[in-house]
């Protein structure tokens, strides 16, 4: 999963898998970049350092 | 989606608490490792914290744009849809370019070509929408 190199804008993004938390459905759930690819939707990243910080 | 280095768990705490997050509609990713901020070169092995970073990928898997902040900087949300949107037109508008003061469908456009060479004051100036 590790790169050398972190990835710059053009490239391909690596498929990834992340644990989220799903406010709307109340339960803890998975955000799949391969499951996005296949729904034709788009993605935004959004990082911030902590919550309960302001963003 | 969001992404701190919180658990998901402490996700689900913070926004619960928080009245500012009630209407929340979008998941909350959880990096507690800096595994995928350092995929993006976000993370931070000083203070084991995300950069405020902003990355949009395609449909394709393409990462489009991307933006960091240091810690102390908030990020201005309609210049986030900004890019958003002119990333959706461009999808459809491969050919076209979006100027930095394209709002939204139906501003003005530039379409690259010899005719465009010292003439993009014109060109915007004219609403060109090609």
């Amino acid at each position: 999963m590790d790169t050398p190199r972190p990835l710059g804008v053009s490239d391909m993004v690596p498929d990834f898998e992340i644990n989220t938390y799903e406010p709307t459905k109340h339960a803890f759930g998975k955000f799949s970049l391969s499951e996005q690819k296949q729904n034709g939707r788009w993605s935004i990243l959004f990082f911030y350092p902590a919550d309960f910080t302001f963003v | 989606m969001t992404i701190s280095n919180d658990t998901e768990f402490v996700h689900l705490a913070w926004q619960r608490d928080e009245k500012e997050l009630a209407d929340v509609g979008f998941a909350m990713g959880a990096d507690p490792t800096g595994r995928i901020g350092r995929l993006f070169g976000v993370y931070d092995e000083g203070s084991g914290l995300n950069l405020r970073g902003t990355f949009i990928i395609s449909p394709e898997g393409q990462l489009l744009n991307s933006e960091v902040n240091f810690y102390n900087m908030g990020r201005n949300i309609d210049e986030l849809m900004r890019r958003f949107k002119a990333n959706l037109y461009l999808a459809r508008k491969p050919d076209e370019g979006c100027p930095s003061k394209w709002k939204d469908d139906g501003d003005a456009t530039l379409r690259p070509g010899p005719e465009m060479v010292g003439r993009v004051h014109e060109a915007l100036t004219e609403g060109q929408t090609a």
